[in-house]
């Protein structure tokens, strides 16, 4: 838009030619601005659709894992009875767990140590606190549920007890 | 501009929410969440947590970790002995009785703790919004006095934000709905959140709401639902296995969350399977919680809760001097009004109301001051309100079948086209047949117009090339044009009362189609496998005279034995679809098998009307 053609006409108008209702250059601005607005609306609108969609897909995508995620705690809970159980359902279940840790692997999805870091909100959740712990206090003793980072991304804290 | 957003500053959760290009839309925030838990926690080493963060820390700091902050905002020291006996953190009195949270030695008022959160939900719309934020609307509840009001409003300011205007929750609500465009009005605002209970009766009229009465239960919520499914199936955990799990922190944790998940379940489906595998254990090993919750069962645990919301509901009425008669809409809003019997006791106060609940009830009131911000930021004003097409638009085609161009609820001005073929070998004319409606069939739709476009060069049918546009403009006048592409020629129609349709009509229509949308689908069913099987009859008929005696004998009675019997079926409105898709499958398999035989010998067969024509919608029109 380098020659607007609103800004051509300083010259006096000749008489012959009918006059121009009054205001109507102001509206036809008017018009124009709204114009470009709307189709800039339309731009951005086209692009929040777009970022709205990958962030619905992922939402989605992290929904799916957070409920894996808890179902391997159930393996690891269920493990740490492996001794009570005979050996060949024993073998099966750690061939369970290893499918499964696999699966959330190939998604991008691990675990990571607590027990003995301190305590930091962005990577635990507090469930209890332990009185009489050799470790410094703020330390995490144990956990519940291990802590799963998506990519680099926390998908769920560790659910620890720590050290008072 | 820089955007003004709509804050809607909970009990225990806040929400934020922005208006952009017309639509309001829910921030998410830092941590990927729609929510922010209302919590400031205060670290030891002088860092302070609002949200999330502060939860997860919330039992290593219990005295230094503050939430329900708006239960104390404005409020006088004696006034709130009640809620000070219900919290872990010290509470005191300050200057002039002023309450005061006392952590790690240092005073805070309540609109310092509120400020966190609401700065940090600012921060969070800024990173979403990609600028920086300072309007904002923010809500409270209808009951807040001018000392509650001006210390949310503080607490904005405390936050580096430009308080545009308090808004009462119930009104942002109702604005969500567009209910302010309403005239005289009595609306019901259920609000039924996490904690807190509030029932509002507004009055609407020339676009300003009234607050006429409000009463509530400032202990009622869906954690009391939730504890009620914690308690029941705890104690019959202990009555099977001796073991209390409330009495462990980590069992009970799984509980409260296995209880709202089962809640949340329960209100789209009837039962639902409740499963903690090796929640405890004992000596004789590790124990497995294994049940089953029905929405009966449910129900009958929360009944007196749902009870409670009877009385104050009764309250706003008498209060208001109204009856449920008076009542007009409903809003509904709050988590927990998407429970099955809290929605059938609000049908039921109401006289069997239909509530308002397309809005998400968490974030309804958010939404709503998102569009009070962005009518006071003056986003609103200017923008043109575009119309939309109340029923859809399209033509007839072959068979009496309704092909749509322009859907139902299509945003106008607009321009739609498609191009369409010829019926009929040599066919000199298409006829257009303008119509409006949802149904399947054109004789079941309204007729808008007719015209007719002549001088079709002769060809065999499927070939010619005939676009037909529908252009609406922003007032509404519908032109429809149909324009041989060979010829060039063209004919048009002009329509101008295509969206004059009372509001009335528009419903029965659409009513209408719904009612019939099963037996419509089958007869349209009927007429594409007609025509499915006509065309592929034609086709395979052309080839098997174009090289007559280059096919097999039997190849050729086999294939008129065929389009005999499609004929036949096209003829007799036959409806038998099965039928009709095995002979056409039988017919593409043998024309395949003719243009392989054929391949060595040339290069095809004159066009088939499916090739020679891109883009041409399987109906075709009828010749005259």
């Amino acid at each position: 838009m380098t020659d607007d053609p609103l800004e051509e006409e300083a010259l006096p108008q000749s008489s012959s030619e009918p006059a121009e209702a009054p205001g109507l250059r102001a509206e036809l601005q008017q018009e124009h601005d709204r114009h470009l607005r709307t189709r800039a609306d339309f731009e951005n609108y086209r692009r929040r659709v777009e970022r709205d969609r990958e962030v619905a897909s992922r939402q989605a995508k992290r929904d799916l894992l957070i409920a894996l995620v808890d179902l391997a705690d159930d393996f690891d809970r269920a493990l740490v009875h492996i001794s009570e159980s005979p050996n060949s359902v024993a073998a099966g279940l750690h061939g369970m767990q290893r499918r499964l840790g696999s699966l959330l692997e190939a998604e991008g999805v691990r675990s990571f140590e607590s027990v003995g870091q301190p305590f930091d909100p962005t990577r635990h959740e507090a469930m209890a606190t332990v009185r009489g712990f050799a470790g410094a206090p703020g330390t995490v003793v144990d956990e519940a549920g291990r802590g799963y980072l998506w990519n680099d991304e926390l998908l769920r804290p560790a659910r620890v007890r720590v050290a008072e | 501009m820089a955007k003004a957003i709509g804050i809607d500053l909970g009990t225990t959760n806040s929400v934020v929410a922005v208006m952009e290009g017309g639509q309001p839309t829910v921030i998410i925030n830092a941590e990927g969440n729609r929510v922010t838990p209302s919590v400031v926690g205060f670290a030891k080493n002088g860092e302070r947590l609002v949200g999330q963060l502060a939860k997860r820390q919330a039992v290593l700091n219990v005295q230094n970790t503050v939430y329900s902050a708006k239960r104390f905002i404005g409020r006088r020291h004696p006034e709130v002995q009640s809620e000070i006996k219900n919290l872990p953190f010290t509470i005191v009195a300050g200057p002039n009785d002023a309450v005061r949270f006392e952590v790690a030695g240092k005073l805070y008022a309540p609109e310092e703790v509120s400020a966190q959160v609401l700065r940090k939900l600012a921060e969070d719309a800024a990173r979403y919004l990609g600028e920086k934020v300072t309007d904002a609307v923010i809500t409270v509840p209808a009951y807040f006095n001018d000392a509650q009001r001006q210390a949310t409003k503080d607490a904005g300011a405390i936050a580096g934000l430009n308080v545009l205007r308090i808004i009462n929750e119930p009104t942002a609500a109702a604005l969500a709905y567009g209910l302010d465009k309403k005239g005289n009005e009595t609306i019901l605002v259920f609000d039924l959140g996490g904690g807190t209970f509030d029932v509002s009766l507004l009055e609407v009229g020339d676009g300003v709401f009234e607050v006429k009465s409000t009463a509530g239960d400032t202990h009622l919520g869906g954690d009391d639902f939730d504890k009620r499914i914690v308690d029941w199936m705890a104690e019959d955990f202990q009555r099977d296995q001796g073991i209390d799990l409330r009495k462990d922190r980590q069992a009970l944790q799984r509980l409260t969350e296995a209880a709202e998940r089962a809640k949340i379940e329960l209100s789209s489906q009837v039962e639902t399977s409740i499963s903690l595998p090796f929640v405890t254990a004992d000596a004789s090993g590790p124990k497995h919680l294994e049940t089953k919750l029905t929405r009966a069962k449910f129900d009958q645990l929360t009944a007196d809760l749902v009870e409670r919301c009877v009385a104050p509901f009764k309250q706003a009425l008498t209060d208001a001097k109204l009856t449920e008669r008076d009542i007009d809409e409903v809003v509904l809003v709050g988590g927990s009004t998407r429970t099955p019997a809290v929605q059938a006791l609000v049908r039921k106060l109401t006289g069997g109301k239909e509530p308002n609940q397309s809005v998400n009830p968490d974030e309804v009131v958010a939404v709503g001051a998102a569009i009070q911000a962005a009518v006071l930021a003056g986003e609103v004003k200017g923008v043109l309100l575009l119309d939309v097409t109340p029923l859809s638009l399209g033509l007839e085609t072959l068979g009496g079948v309704t092909t749509h161009l322009v859907e139902r609820n299509t945003t106008i001005p607009v321009r739609r086209s498609e191009t369409f073929s010829t019926a009929d070998d040599n066919q000199p004319a298409v006829d257009v047949h303008v119509l409006q409606g949802e149904r399947e069939l054109a004789r079941d739709n309204r007729t808008l117009g007719h015209f007719r476009l002549e001088g079709i060069r002769p060809g065999p049918r499927g070939q010619p090339q005939i676009e037909v546009a529908f252009d609406i403009d922003a007032n509404g006048i519908l032109t429809v044009s149909a324009r041989d592409q060979e010829t060039t020629k063209e004919q048009k129609i002009t329509i101008t009362g295509s969206t004059q349709l009372s509001k009335a009509d528009i419903d029965r229509m659409v009513a209408d189609a719904q009612a019939h949308g099963a037996e419509d689908r089958q007869r349209r069913e009927e007429v594409e496998a007609r025509n499915a099987a006509d065309a592929i009859a034609y086709q395979v008929e052309r080839e098997i005279q174009a090289r007559a005696d280059r096919v097999p004998v039997n190849e050729r009675a086999r294939a008129e034995g065929l389009i005999q019997e499609v004929r036949k079926l096209v003829q007799g409105l036959s409806g038998d679809v099965t039928r009709l898709r095995q002979l056409t499958d039988d017919l593409r398999q043998l024309a395949a098998g003719l243009a392989a035989a054929e391949g060595a010998h040339a290069q095809g067969f004159g066009p088939s009307p499916t090739d020679a024509v891109h883009d041409v919608v399987d109906a075709e029109y009828t010749r005259r």
